[in-house]
């Protein structure tokens, strides 16, 4: 198995503050790689630093030859890599499968003019980008709600909905940021399920969540960051272990946050 | 259906002459109508569907309209070759001013649009060596389209017509594509539009540019329609009017923008009053559709009046 993604030297300041200090690591291809840490240790500014909402002071992304650095993000996207939010990022202007239908736009290629004369070309790409997006709906078993306002669901299925919508893009990444919060115990349970799904399907992913028993069940390795810096890094079972992640993170006295 | 919506509006345009003819509503209060949904209609992808409002969308009129108008009455261009000459400068100017202006937002981008839409209504008064300045330009021949003069009320009343259906058919396909889910896309979230590869700024340079060739059309129309133009017709009131056109009817829905620049043009025909409080009146439209009615009046009433009706006219809820 080879390496996917390569960060290296990435460097993140905001002000005086480094949210990202100098972070390096390696996610390996079909894996599941888990980055935990306290609230406000860096998770989301790294994800945004990864997908090119956000550039980095310094370091480089590397996925599988493509440097991802000063690329804007929907080049980022084109080079294969796919998101979700941690405050949902819903088109609610727009029904269910439609929302999906978005996730597919870089597998389509037709432009304003072939879509304004709706040229026979355009009519065999839609029904294409209609499958795909059927497709990844029933992946994520939302088939039912595809005609469904996307105003008028639950935080559940919005959840899942973005994870759909970021699907259809076909990624070789997906990163999910806390897919599981704000969901019941019934829904982080499928929401566990859905993600070693996707992970069967080739996709790696990256996942930040604060659920432990969830990133304990689904990841193959696990990366705790701490200030912006790498705490520790490791199996599940390592990191469960590791006393400095202990003392750090898990050892208060709820246990988990 | 997808289009049965706009097969019964065009089944309306075409029985309505033959219903009425001769009928000043019909024919002359009609065309201008037509003119305006053709407005309303290229704001609405702008403004409705992208969410990128335009304060200065008479601008564009204006640039059309007077072109047609310069070229055809001082040089004797052929109106055809003017009106193509027309979208070319507008195609310019767009494409120049789109990318700096769609990078702001909210305010600032409605303040931007706002002084492109005076900037160009200055240049229509103050240019009179070609423009004829406050007083305007006369004597704008009519069209003639493959031999046949457009000279009548009722012919107009065709041409503008078939044009007006043809933008709404236009509209109606973008939306439904690609690159239309890629416009609503960028108006429900940026950040998630961007992350899923569409090309932002792209994507409104765009639709920008296609609001403004529709609008620029439409002027040079406008133009030998009324074979007069004068800087009054391409202000910054006709701009809000536009908007509120867009907004009455119902942000992003095609028909809601049909339907707003409808009312818009015959409130002013009926209510007398209407003449000298025009701004004020468009103002509390405004204010109370706003408060009142944030999906517009259109987009309401199809969905009280129930789902069967707004299932053809609503956009983007039918099986494709």
């Amino acid at each position: 198995m080879g390496v996917l993604l390569q960060v290296s030297g990435l460097v993140k300041a905001y002000g005086g503050v480094r949210a990202i200090n100098d972070l390096s690591f390696d996610v390996k291809k079909g894996k599941v790689f888990s980055v935990i840490g306290p609230n406000g240790a860096g998770k989301t500014t790294l994800f945004n630093l990864l997908t090119g909402v956000d550039t980095p002071d310094t370091g480089s992304v590397n996925l599988d030859g493509y440097e991802l650095v000063g690329r804007p993000p929907h080049r980022v996207a084109a080079c294969g890599v796919s998101r979700t939010f941690q405050n949902l990022q819903i088109f609610h202007n727009m029904t269910v499968i439609e929302n999906v239908m978005v996730g597919c736009h870089l597998r389509g290629c037709s432009g304003l003019w072939s879509a304004a004369l709706r040229l026979p070309s355009l009519l065999a790409e839609e029904r294409r980008i209609r499958t795909w997006a059927d497709e990844a709906l029933a992946f994520c078993g939302m088939e039912d709600l595809a005609q469904a306002r996307s105003s008028e669901l639950s935080y559940g299925v919005l959840k899942k909905l973005e994870i759909a919508r970021a699907l259809a893009a076909k990624p070789r990444m997906l990163l999910l940021d806390e897919p599981a919060a704000g969901l019941n115990d019934t829904e982080t349970l499928e929401m566990c399920e859905l993600i070693k799904k996707i992970s069967e399907t080739g996709v790696t992913v990256l996942l930040v969540e604060h659920n432990m028993g969830l990133v304990m069940d689904v990841s193959s390795w696990v990366f705790v960051l701490n200030y912006g810096s790498c705490l520790a890094q490791g199996t599940p079972r390592e990191i469960q272990r590791n006393p400095q992640v202990i003392a750090a993170y898990l050892g208060g006295e709820t246990g988990i946050e | 259906m997808r289009l049965a919506g706009f097969y019964l509006f065009a089944a309306l345009v075409a029985l309505l002459p033959v219903v009425f003819p001769d009928n000043y509503y019909v024919t002359v209060v009609g065309v201008t109508a037509f003119f305006n949904i053709m407005l309303a209609v290229g704001l609405n992808l702008l403004m409705g569907y992208a969410g990128q409002i335009s304060l200065g969308h008479a601008a564009f009129f204006g640039i059309g309209a007077y072109v047609s108008a310069v070229t055809t009455v001082r040089y004797g261009w052929n109106p055809w070759v003017a009106m193509a000459a027309g979208l070319v400068l507008v195609w310019l100017i767009a494409n120049l001013i789109a990318r700096p202006i769609l990078r702001l937002k909210g305010h600032y981008l409605a303040m931007a649009t706002l002084g492109f839409g005076i900037i160009i209504h200055i240049v229509l008064v103050q240019a009179d060596a070609f423009t004829g300045g406050p007083d305007g330009l006369s004597g704008i021949p009519g069209l003639v389209l493959f031999g046949w003069h457009v000279d009548s009320d009722l012919r107009w009343y065709v041409v503008a017509g078939a044009v007006m259906l043809l933008y709404v058919w236009l509209s109606l396909n973008i939306i439904d594509s690609r690159e239309g889910r890629a416009l609503r896309a960028v108006h429900g979230s940026e950040v998630a539009a961007s992350t899923l590869g569409i090309d932002i700024s792209g994507t409104k340079v765009r639709v920008f540019v296609l609001s403004a060739l529709m609008a620029s059309l439409t002027g040079s129309l406008f133009a030998h329609q009324q074979a007069f133009v004068s800087p009054d017709s391409f202000s910054f009131f006709f701009s809000i009017e536009l908007v509120t056109m867009v907004v009455l009817g119902g942000l992003a829905s095609t028909f809601g923008a049909v339907f707003g620049a409808v009312i818009l043009t015959f409130l002013p025909e009926f209510l007398v009053v209407f003449e000298d409080f025009q701004m004020l009146i468009y103002g509390a439209i405004l204010m109370l559709i706003m408060i009142f009615l944030p999906r517009g009046l259109f987009v309401t009433m199809a969905d009280r009046i129930g789902p069967m009706f707004a299932g053809y006219f609503r956009q983007g809820i039918r099986e494709t």
